[in-house]
């Protein structure tokens, strides 16, 4: 019998064998290719779900301009924002705010019930208790109430202006912005009527003075401009900082901070040398008034624009055909009225109103409740000057402050005594959507719905040429226990007795659109804008029908070290933290860890005697910041630049903690003739930290 | 190795000199392919990028300064460098369009790939990725969401290819033959001043095809042949100049 065992012949053969049936055996592949898979499917990682695709209509208003999006839904659910190429004021472009606008929806930021405070915390109570709280209050406060909205564009604003002038009282804001200087130049120094706006678009040279207009104007005023481009166009920007527009334009012309108005003047002498005139009342005392005071060599001294590159601003106006100007702050807020005229003062001179490629005057939308302020009377009253004048004691502090999509207490310049005027009020409510720091301050939270959970509308964001109304319904129901603003305080207002005649949010929005006459089905369901090509009537227009400003162009100073503050959408606006989606595009010359940056030339930085990276402190009389320095030769000599956006204390970890506020080193520098606040460029220390 | 030839080569034009540096395009990407948020992004080498905003310098002191930004997505390679070092084919240029696939569960995370992309478009998940509580809701279900350990990168959203050729075959047109504005990218889609132009760069109907060609056309560090299906386009000298490595007194492409 033969003897078993494992010879090495056997062995080997089992080996070979082992092996190719490895090789080729896919069991073996398939475990590996399994555990490959399996290794990366754990209970942790979210899984994605299906469903049907759609479309639905929406506002994105969290900047500073408003403009329709798309929001793509799966099964119902939002999931992400695309342009809406129907909407003329965006062309279907998307700004890095409205990009990151659904996912805002769950942010950790929400406030989810109403809230009342309760000592030093907030508690939460039900919507019928906050409601009360509030009804009684308003009734203890009669017509010591006062408002304040974020939503420039939007009827929520105007039915809490009609409860406010219902109750007696005018005290109704809007957040400061580029709109409220332009209509109050328009309106008091050149006397017209309507809403000025700017057709990039179809000009063949734009003149930006300060205004970061292509990147914080929303989406299509940037698309507008680059359309303008296209066509052989061109884009001039004036301005202290490389900013986005700078970045784009045909010329970058740099400036002292706060110096455009007197480049705009200096231009306007240039072209009335050149023989230009407005055949109007005033045109005379206005060429005097620039002659004496903003020669070439005068402006050049205030701005450090050269006298020749003037003459040759005012060459290239002159030479085109369909020549615009257009000014504004860098930070969107802070300009005084007549700095702004003197921006509208060269259309003026150029004969640009309501023309192609120029300067269109837009018709107000009349009030849907009657007694209710027109959009114009809300910009007319400047929030800053108010609430500098509670600080002063000038005024009376409000008994009851009604704060709707804004927050005052960290946005303003000298963010800490606006805050501290805001206390003074003797009671502050917040409907704020988010836990900003407002509502953290706030006696009672009574949240709003955000913008896609609810019926919202926008009518002709600021610099639109042509009148726009967009409308849309809820995308989703409210993910928290919130009400959309409007049907809040028309409950409020029913409340009171003040019925203002409508049931809800959705039927003003509905009379809103019967007054303009839009298509209301058309404007929900295809998501279509209502626009019109009409110019505002107007009846008497003269050159400087008020008396001439003695301090224009007083921001910044000679050898004295300048503030340039700048904004950029991405980090967050006035009303909006930086989203969770908005992190990742903060660079590293913005913000490390924990501090942001400001910048500063190497010129500069050596007259401070301080270099990239070290930590310094700025000062002006009205508060203080840190940043690390960032040497930037885009930034003028003498000028230190700041990003708003960083330093807050509320909202979540996405955005406290990261940076300190600019807006605290921001000081108001005076109250013009016409009721405006002017601020944005104060005279600054910089010192080692 | 073998390059693929392809009929159609998805391709990228973006106007630097349209480029307002907003960064829309990168949240767009952000959401659009479920990369979660993060608190903290000081460090780029940690955080992920699909598509990154770079700011661009002439180097140039005051008054003669001059800025330009660079949104850098996957440049699509036609000779890819990260493809043909994967060790295990997780990464590879083999379908019509000429789009680098990256399959997440092949990749093994030896980030061999990301060290031999000359273009930094590759990232790693260093952590699992962290959605707060209710975020998720907001996933898309276009791009799986991937664990830590796996390498990813931009598909030039190729979900919306996918989505595109099967709408045209509904429609009864040719899925080979899309239309110009039948598949662009998220990050094209969004852009607020229309600086990225998105097409097929064979295809002379299309935008791409003509922007590819202009004098003002670049390709990032064209030397060293990796053949990117994503050109930029600048008037400024300065910028092209930025574009690849030059000899002192080369002259820049398209002067």
């Amino acid at each position: 019998m033969k003897k078993m065992g494992l010879d090495r012949r056997s062995f080997i053969s089992f080996l070979a064998g082992g092996t190719g049936g490895i090789l080729f055996t896919p069991v073996v592949w398939k475990l590996l290719d399994d555990a490959s898979i399996w290794s990366q499917n754990w209970p942790w990682i979210p899984r994605l779900s299906y469903g049907a695709l759609d479309r639905k209509s929406a506002l994105c208003k969290l900047g500073p301009d408003a403009y329709g999006v798309e929001v793509l839904t799966v099964g119902g659910r939002p999931v992400t924002a695309y342009g809406n190429e129907k909407d003329p004021a965006s062309k279907g472009g998307v700004c890095p705010l409205g990009a990151a606008s659904v996912q805002l929806l769950y942010s950790p930021a929400r406030v989810k019930s109403p809230m009342k405070k309760d000592g030093a915390s907030m508690v939460p109570i039900s919507w019928d208790e906050g409601l009360s709280i509030l009804k009684d209050k308003i009734k203890v406060a009669g017509d010591k109430v006062a408002m304040i909205s974020g939503d420039e564009t939007g009827t929520a604003a105007e039915v809490l202006a009609a409860l406010v002038a219902g109750l007696g009282s005018d005290q109704y804001f809007l957040m400061p912005s580029e709109a409220g200087p332009a209509v109050r130049a328009w309106q008091n120094v050149f006397g017209g009527d309507g809403q000025p706006g700017y057709d990039f678009e179809n000009s063949d040279c734009i003149l930006v003075l300060g205004a970061d207009i292509c990147q914080a104007w929303g989406p299509g005023v940037g698309k507008s401009c680059m359309d303008a481009k296209a066509t052989g166009g061109s884009l001039l920007y004036a301005g202290p900082v490389e900013n986005g527009t700078a970045a784009v334009a045909d010329e970058w012309i740099p400036c002292m901070p706060g110096t455009e108005a007197i480049l705009a003047l200096g231009v306007a002498n240039a072209l009335i040398q050149a023989g230009r005139s407005a055949d109007t009342m005033g045109m005379s005392e206005f060429s005097d008034f620039v002659r004496k005071g903003f020669s070439p060599a005068q402006v050049e001294a205030k701005t450090g624009v050269q006298a020749a590159k003037i003459k040759d601003l005012s060459e290239r106006l002159l030479r085109a055909k369909k020549p615009v100007v257009v000014i504004g702050s860098e930070i969107g807020q802070g300009l005084s009225t007549f700095e702004a005229a003197a921006g509208m003062s060269l259309n003026f001179l150029l004969g640009r109103i309501n023309q192609e490629g120029g300067v269109r005057i837009v018709p107000w939308a009349e009030p849907v409740f009657e007694g209710a302020p027109r959009r114009d009377a809300m910009l007319a009253k400047d929030l800053v000057a108010f609430l500098e004048g509670v600080a002063v004691g000038r005024n009376e502090a409000p008994a009851v402050m009604l704060v709707h999509e804004a927050n005052p207490a960290y946005a303003l310049p000298g963010g800490q005594s606006m805050a501290n005027s805001l206390r003074k009020a003797g009671f502050l409510v917040s409907f704020s959507s988010f836990m900003d720091e407002t509502a953290a301050m706030a006696d009672l939270i009574l949240p709003a719905s955000y913008s896609f959970e609810g019926f919202d509308d926008s009518y002709t964001p600021y610099g639109s040429a042509k009148g726009t109304y967009l409308a849309t319904a809820p995308v989703i129901g409210p993910v928290n226990d919130t009400k959309t603003a409007g049907d809040i305080i028309l409950a409020v207002a029913d409340e009171l007795g003040l019925g203002l005649g409508l049931e809800s949010f959705e039927e003003v929005l509905q009379a809103r659109a019967e007054n303009l006459g839009a298509d209301w089905s058309g404007l929900l369901e295809d998501g279509e804008a209502w626009t019109s090509e009409r110019t505002a009537f107007q009846f008497f227009l003269s050159m400087w029908k008020v008396p001439f400003d003695a301090d224009l162009g007083k921001k910044g100073a000679d050898g004295q070290l300048v503030l340039a503050p700048v904004v950029k959408l991405n980090i967050g606006s006035a009303k909006m933290a930086t989203p969770p989606f908005n992190v990742l595009t903060i660079s590293e010359r913005e913000l490390q860890g924990q501090d942001c940056f400001v910048a500063m030339n190497k010129a500069t930085a050596a007259m401070i005697g301080v270099d990239q990276g070290s930590m310094v402190k700025i000062a002006s009389q009205s508060g203080e910041m840190k940043g690390r320095v960032q040497i930037f030769e885009g930034v003028v000599p003498g000028a230190v630049s700041a990003c708003l956006g960083f330093g807050h204390t509320a909202w979540d970890d996405f955005s406290r903690g990261k940076g300190t506020n600019a807006c605290d080193v921001l000081l108001v520098q005076g109250l013009d003739s016409q009721g405006g606040a002017s601020f944005g460029n104060p005279q600054i220390t910089v010192s080692r930290a | 190795m073998q390059a693929h030839t392809f009929h159609i080569k998805w391709g990228m034009v973006i106007d630097i000199d349209k480029c307002t540096g907003c960064g829309a395009c990168m949240v767009a990407c952000q959401a659009e392919n479920n990369v979660a948020p993060v608190t903290e992004a000081s460090n780029k080498l940690r955080t992920l990028s699909w598509m990154l905003v770079y700011q661009l310098s002439n180097k140039q002191d005051f008054p003669n300064h001059d800025v330009a930004y660079l949104p850098r997505p996957c440049m699509q390679c036609g000779h890819p460098s990260c493809s043909t070092v994967c060790p295990v084919v997780a990464t590879t240029k083999d379908e019509e369009g000429g789009i680098v696939s990256q399959v997440y569960p092949r990749c093994i995370g030896c980030r061999y790939c990301m060290a031999a992309c000359p273009y930094h478009a590759r990232y790693f998940n260093w952590h699992d990725p962290v959605w707060p509580e209710g975020l998720d809701k907001v996933l898309t279900p276009f791009t799986s969401v991937r664990p830590r350990g796996v390498v990813e990168k931009c598909t030039f959203c190729h979900h919306r290819w996918m989505a595109a050729k099967e709408k045209a075959r509904h429609e009864g047109h040719d899925p080979s033959h899309l239309a110009e504005d039948a598949y662009i990218p998220a990050c094209v889609d969004i852009c607020p001043t229309g600086a990225m132009h998105f097409g097929d760069l064979l295809n002379p109907e299309h935008e791409v095809h003509k922007l590819s060609k202009s004098p003002y056309a670049f390709r990032l560090l064209e030397k060293l042949g990796t053949d990117p299906q994503v050109y930029y386009y600048s008037k400024r000298e300065w910028v092209r100049r930025q574009g690849d490595n030059y000899l002192k007194h080369e002259k820049t492409k398209g002067e």
